[in-house]
């Protein structure tokens, strides 16, 4: 602005990106409201405020245990992830030939780049035809890696894109070795986008539902899954808990990635 | 310390194995599952088994001829293309806001356009159920501004899909948008003005034709998404606001079709990347003419 002074049209403007704004958040905000709900009904206005649905989450074991599998799931995913997308990132931006740079991105990114339920079909048919098909809940926990690996490699990608090589350079000139270089120079440098990466595989694995619909074992439900299953015969405030719970999962991830690195460095 | 510190590069070690695993997890188990959906969708069905030994083109045939599925493709680009046409007109504002505001609850704003991307599908459209219900909020609402006097059916229509959807992929039309955005430099803008030329005027004839770019991508991923779009479908849709992805989900769970699901995925893909396509096409013609 040029310092301008404000027009009808701004002020109807700002109204309109307002209500845009409350439509993108209320929907999420009504459904934690109502998970503290005194009455029986997800309507409002509530009757009172309780904490029975969360007693009533809580000595759910269904609930209990989907909610510990897809905690192990997330858990797996980022760990692995961690390790093998930055492992990836610093070769194709450090080490790739140049020849290679751009169709390796391009692979490395697309899990992201192609529907979610065609590669759930695709692992569901790959796994049968292997003979291994759902046991040890390998395949849900393959393909909750596959999903969520982009999230480490794009993060370190860029965090190594940003990065000063003269830094490296200078270290090394000092008389560091490769490795010494990597531990104290090179990591400490990526380490944002080490941890956003890996925050962000373990949310995105614990909210995904696609693949753990057609490659979970049987019996073994994730939290979403279990939620979809509760919400077609029941319709009380017990799902909001569940939700509130997940939601609250996701905000403590979003916080710690804002304390560390800042959230406009998140790469999706 | 005597000897000097060698500055010539270092060994290189073959360092490819960085990379080896990423390729094998890739590989592995997206591009050859992938390729298992091709093999599958030209099996032979079986009754005793989950499929027969055979290969034939028979599934295509079949769900290219089958009106019912000509119905539900219909209804899923009809859907999609709303989708994408809303969230662009929505989304347009709010990244151009985000982009130029110097607010300081820029960060809270910020957030409120990345939580819905982070909490889950399931989640979300959970929060739709609850809102589009026949006594839901949004029913009470119209009802109480003297809008309606019976509820509006949301729930199990395409309507209620449609809306639902909209909220669940508008941040991924806003997030390139702004990315481009804020990567346009605001002083080309200010030159327009400098020139004379109104506000309307200088968005309309610099800022858009600068930010197509971030258009093209959040219309081509919100597309993709609402194309195969599962959850929100299942979860509100019911028999009548069934989408493809619905569809073949039934085919490969509640009928155990497999052959048959695999071709009806094909076809999803092929249709979607077609109708991408055909939309590139024919908007890089119509900017050719821009002036």
């Amino acid at each position: 602005m040029t310092g301008a002074r404000k027009t009808l049209w701004d002020h109807v403007f700002t109204l309109l990106v307002a209500l845009i704004y409350i439509f993108l958040i209320a929907p999420i905000l009504l459904v934690v409201l109502l998970s503290f709900s005194g009455g029986e009904f997800l309507a409002l206005p509530m009757e009172g405020v309780s904490l029975r649905w969360f007693e009533a989450l809580f000595s759910n074991s269904r609930f209990y245990e989907a909610a510990v599998h897809s905690f192990r799931l997330a858990l797996v995913s980022a760990l692995v992830n961690g390790v093998i997308g930055t492992l990836a990132a610093i070769y194709v931006i450090r080490f790739a030939p140049a020849h290679l740079t751009n169709p390796l991105r391009v692979l490395m990114s697309a899990p992201l780049m192609v529907p979610e339920i065609l590669t759930a079909i695709a692992l569901l048919f790959f796994f049968f035809e292997v003979g291994v098909g759902n046991r040890w809940s390998m395949a849900i926990q393959i393909g909750h890696i596959l999903v969520t690996f982009p999230y480490v490699f794009l993060n370190v990608a860029s965090a190594l894109f940003n990065f000063d090589r003269s830094q490296e350079e200078a270290a090394r000139s000092l008389g560091a070795n490769g490795w010494l270089t990597f531990r104290r120079v090179t990591l400490p440098a990526i380490k944002p986008g080490v941890i956003t990466g890996c925050l962000f595989a373990f949310v995105i694995s614990f909210d995904i539902f696609n693949i753990s619909l057609l490659l979970k074992s049987v019996g073994k439900n994730t939290l979403p899954l279990e939620l979809f299953d509760y919400l077609r015969y029941n319709f009380d405030p017990t799902a909001a808990a569940v939700a509130t719970v997940s939601i609250a999962l996701t905000f403590v991830a979003v916080l710690i990635v804002d304390a560390t690195v800042g959230l406009r460095s998140l790469r999706f | 310390m005597t000897e000097a510190v060698p500055l010539a590069p270092p060994r290189r070690l073959p360092v490819w194995w960085m990379i080896l695993p990423a390729v094998v997890l890739l590989g592995g188990f997206l591009i050859l599952p992938y390729a298992s959906i091709v093999v599958m969708s030209f099996r032979e069905a079986s009754t005793s088994a989950v499929y027969g030994d055979g290969f034939t083109i028979g599934h295509y045939t079949e769900v290219i001829t089958d009106p019912f599925v000509w119905g539900i493709v219909w209804r899923t680009v009809r859907t999609a293309a709303i989708v994408t046409l809303v969230t662009l007109l929505l989304g347009y504002p709010v990244a151009y806001h985000l982009a130029r505001t110097r607010s300081r609850w820029a960060s809270l704003l910020y957030i409120c356009v990345i939580s819905p991307l982070l909490v889950g599908l399931v989640v979300r459209t959970f929060a739709w159920l609850i809102i589009l219900s026949n006594s839901g909020m949004a029913n009470s609402a119209l009802k109480a501004a003297g809008l309606i006097d019976r509820p509006i059916l949301f729930l199990n229509t395409p309507l209620g899909v449609t809306i639902a959807l909209i909220h669940v992929f508008l941040p991924f039309v806003i997030l390139p948008l702004l990315g481009n955005l804020q990567a346009i430099n605001p002083e080309v803008a200010m030159a327009g003005r400098s020139l004379g030329a109104s506000r309307m005027r200088t968005f309309f004839k610099v800022t858009l034709p600068l930010s197509m770019p971030g258009i093209q991508a959040g219309a081509i991923l919100v597309f993709v998404l609402s194309m195969s779009a599962y959850v929100t479908p299942a979860m509100l849709g019911g028999t009548k606001g069934r989408t493809m992805a619905v569809l073949v989900v039934q085919y490969l769970v509640d009928n155990f079709r497999w052959p048959a699901g695999a071709a009806l995925a094909i076809f999803m893909a092929v249709l979607t990347v077609s109708i991408i396509v055909l939309y590139l096409r024919l908007t890089a013609r119509a900017m050719r003419r821009l002036p």
